[in-house]
């Protein structure tokens, strides 16, 4: 009752803040996606690498036990400031849906997702002096972008006995920015002016994964991916290559008592790759990442764990694109979450709220992210 | 527990999904590609090819009749030929004479210097032969003190409206029709005023020409109020002459008069800003010869209109501006005096961009046509100060350079 409660008043948080949006996507390809279903989410990503609903780790395909179907939405509340001043946003995403199942005669599951790789959504907003034909006018700029990059991955798993399970992930990452530039001025006898571009993007990527079970408490799990390059076409005409990251993560997981579960991983990609091609196009570049996760999941009734279990977690990372020269972004957030499942099982709802805080220099922002995850087993 | 969850989620949807994504930017670290620039630009017309026409309204076809009594240095008087009265009127199928019991003019003023009091309108008989030909010299004779049948006075309270004139008794005698004119009734105007100034009647041109009424008894048997009838006459033509006929200047680029002139100009304007440019800013600048005259009150408006094939005179030219042109054309009120006069024309200007296989030529014309003491007179390409000639200023941006990503 009192964590019912709790949860409760977490889901009601987001009412009483101010809200706001990232400005850390507005460089290179966006603020890079987690790929996590809710229930990671909600242990600050530490279970990534061993949730199936998550698309991190092919390999975790293998816990699915029947036909499972996820869908996440994420209602962000952010403040954002930066030396022009501060600002509260909002966004909604849909970053995360997932299809598998396992095949019935064969110690495999295969399935599909959809995530979110990069976002791009931001409009800017300024006010400036111009001295056009030498009289002084006042004019307000927007500049907006639209879109993002997602990561359709077509993955199976196979599991080894009770102890391994290997999994190998295909990916389609695709996805476009709709740019457009605005600028009104306060002088009638100017007219305003939208200028728009689309940048579209094409690209391909392979993922491994492996899980290893010792006993029923302790467990490990790593990854591999490659994404190969990003085909970047700007209002239908090829502007260049984008070469994308390797990324290499390692996680455990303990459950000590029957109650308790707990995890951590360390993922690592290696977007330097893409900072001699984000610059060669006028960008600020990019720079290596590293994000560290920890979480826990404690369940009161151990014989229904799925019924309003605590989740807690906390996270670290580093952000690819540089918002300036020589910089690096990072985010740190903590995360709670609980969900239920119903209906015989059949039905799931998942609940994760997260408080977030990026920073580079000065430009910073802080706010709650909010994610609701409603899986069916049909 | 099912309503605590229901209420969860709803908490959570309520929560907002409306986005809101517009965050201050600290330029240019957070602006990819930069800020708009505004650049501005001035191009002269193309040097030689500026041309003035007239001909296009006659002054018999204005919306008003022009009368001034030394506005401009000289004089314009208006004439008026009214439609024929019958010497009969059919009444229960059956012709019947009638007695003239009263005549009435009325004319609608239909602008005047509101500044000046003490304004008369001169009503002269004058002999219903004169056509679109005549001239002031040709009617000097029928304006003379023998020919006045009334002098009617504008109060000084009309801005504008009808002022009107009756004729009865004794003083029929002076607007009786003889038979040699068949009916038909003209008049000439001219105005009298303590200054020079003018006023603008209302013409057949404008639907709101004079009236001349005609209130008769008929020669009926009975003695009902059917025998009482007024016939009302408009304008079966009117025009107005002037004592200095205009003379155009093929060195200058005339607009208005009478008849009225329009000027075309052409533009040259290179290919980064037609393929390219995004114009948040026309004007046409324009430098009178003199400085501009005409009715102080009555300003005329200046009228600029894109042209959809370049033929010379006769190019057709588009009702509006904008997509589908539905904006009116750029218009301007030209204020007495004026040195200069700008223009600005922004949406005509767009309609040169992009690929297009519009001339990139506008006509200048003035409004009321023919119908204005206003008769701007411009520089044109040929004048020898560059600074004078037509010109339009710029100001654009280039396409945005979005950072690529």
């Amino acid at each position: 009752m009192s964590r019912a409660f709790v949860i409760a008043l977490l889901g009601l948080l987001p009412q009483l803040l101010a809200a706001q949006s990232s400005q850390f996507g507005v460089r290179g390809l966006g603020f890079p996606g987690r790929a996590l279903a809710v229930r990671a989410q909600g242990t600050g990503g530490g279970f990534g690498l061993f949730d199936p609903e998550s698309s991190q780790n092919p390999a975790a395909l293998a816990y699915i036990a029947a036909l499972t179907s996820g869908f996440t939405i994420t209602q962000g509340f952010r403040s954002v400031e930066n030396p022009a001043g501060s600002a509260s946003v909002r966004s909604t995403r849909f970053p995360q849906l997932v299809v598998a199942g396992p095949i019935r005669t064969f110690p495999a599951v295969v399935g599909f997702s959809f995530s979110n790789y990069t976002s791009r959504d931001f409009t800017l907003a300024t006010s400036q002096t111009i001295n056009p034909r030498g009289t002084p006018v006042n004019v307000s700029d927007t500049f907006s972008s639209r879109g993002g990059l997602n990561d359709f991955r077509i993955a199976g798993s196979y599991r080894l006995g009770t102890e391994w399970a290997f999994g190998a992930g295909f990916h389609i990452i695709s996805g476009s920015n709709r740019l457009t530039s605005t600028r009104v001025f306060a002088d009638p006898s100017f007219l305003s002016s939208r200028q728009r571009s689309e940048l579209s993007f094409t690209g391909v990527g392979i993922s491994v994964g492996v899980t290893r079970q010792f006993g029923s408490t302790f467990a490990l799990s790593a990854m591999a991916r490659s994404d190969g390059h990003l085909n970047v076409d700007r209002d239908s005409t090829r502007t260049g290559t984008v070469d994308l990251p390797y990324s290499f993560g390692f996680g455990l997981r303990w459950r000590p008592i029957a109650k308790l579960d707990l995890a951590g991983q360390t993922l690592v990609r290696t977007w330097s790759g893409a900072n001699s091609d984000l610059l060669a196009m006028g960008g600020t570049g990019a720079r290596n990442t590293v994000e560290i996760s920890a979480g826990m999941e404690y369940a009161s009734d151990p014989r229904r764990p799925y019924r309003l279990p605590l989740r807690l977690g906390a996270h670290y990372a580093t952000l690819p694109f540089t918002l300036v020269p020589g910089q690096q972004g990072h985010e740190f957030g903590v995360s709670a979450g609980s969900g239920l499942r119903f209906a015989q099982q059949r039905a799931g709802v998942d609940l994760a709220v997260e408080y977030v805080g990026r920073s580079e220099g000065v430009y910073s922002e802080n706010g709650f992210l909010i994610s609701l995850g409603i899986s069916v087993r049909p | 527990m099912k309503a605590r969850i229901v209420g969860l989620l709803a908490s959570v949807v309520l929560s907002g999904c409306q986005e809101k994504l517009t965050s201050p930017a600290d330029c240019p670290t957070l602006c990819p590609g930069g800020q708009p620039q505004v650049y501005d630009e001035v191009f002269i017309a193309t040097p030689g090819t500026d041309s003035s026409f007239s001909g296009y309204v006659q002054t018999h076809q204005a919306t008003s009749l022009l009368i001034s009594n030394g506005l401009q240095g000289f004089e314009e008087r208006a004439l008026i030929r009214f439609l024929a009265r019958a010497d009969s009127v059919s009444l229960r199928d059956t012709l019947r004479g009638y007695t003239i019991d009263s005549v009435a003019f009325s004319f609608m003023v239909a602008a005047r210097d509101t500044n000046l009091d003490g304004v008369d309108l001169l009503l002269y008989r004058i002999a219903p032969t004169f056509d679109s030909a005549s001239s002031f010299a040709d009617l000097t004779l029928a304006f003379v003190p023998g020919s006045l049948i009334d002098t009617l006075h504008v109060p000084d309270t009309l801005n504008a409206g009808v002022v009107r004139t009756v004729f009865q008794g004794a003083d029929l005698n002076r607007v009786q029709i003889e038979a040699s004119d068949s009916g038909k009734m003209a008049l000439g105007v001219r105005i009298a005023s303590p200054t020079p100034t003018g006023i603008r009647l209302g013409a057949s041109g404008g639907g709101n020409g004079a009236v001349f009424t005609t209130y008769v008894t008929l020669d009926v048997p009975d003695t009902g109020t059917a025998r009482l009838r007024s016939l009302a006459l408009g304008p079966a033509f009117n025009t107005y002459v002037s004592e200095v006929p205009q003379v155009p200047d093929t060195m200058q680029l005339a607009v208005g008069g009478a008849p009225s002139a329009r000027s075309l100009l052409r533009f040259s304007l290179p290919s980064r800003i037609r393929d390219s440019a995004t114009i948040v800013r026309a004007t046409l600048e324009l430098t009178p010869v003199a400085p501009i005259t005409g009715l102080p009150t009555d300003p005329a408006r200046l009228t600029a209109r894109a042209v959809l094939a370049d033929v010379g005179a006769k190019s057709p030219v588009s009702s509006g501006v904008g997509i589908g042109g539905q904006l009116p054309p750029p218009t301007d009120t030209l204020d007495i005096g004026a040195t200069s006069v700008n223009l600005e024309a922004v949406r005509l200007v767009e309609l040169w961009l992009g690929a297009t296989t519009r001339p990139s030529a506008l006509v200048l014309s003035l409004a009321p046509e023919a119908a204005s003491f206003t008769r701007p007179v411009f520089f044109s390409t040929r004048a020898a100060d560059p600074a004078v000639r037509p010109r339009l200023r710029l100001s654009y941006l280039l396409s945005f350079p979005f950072e690529t990503p």
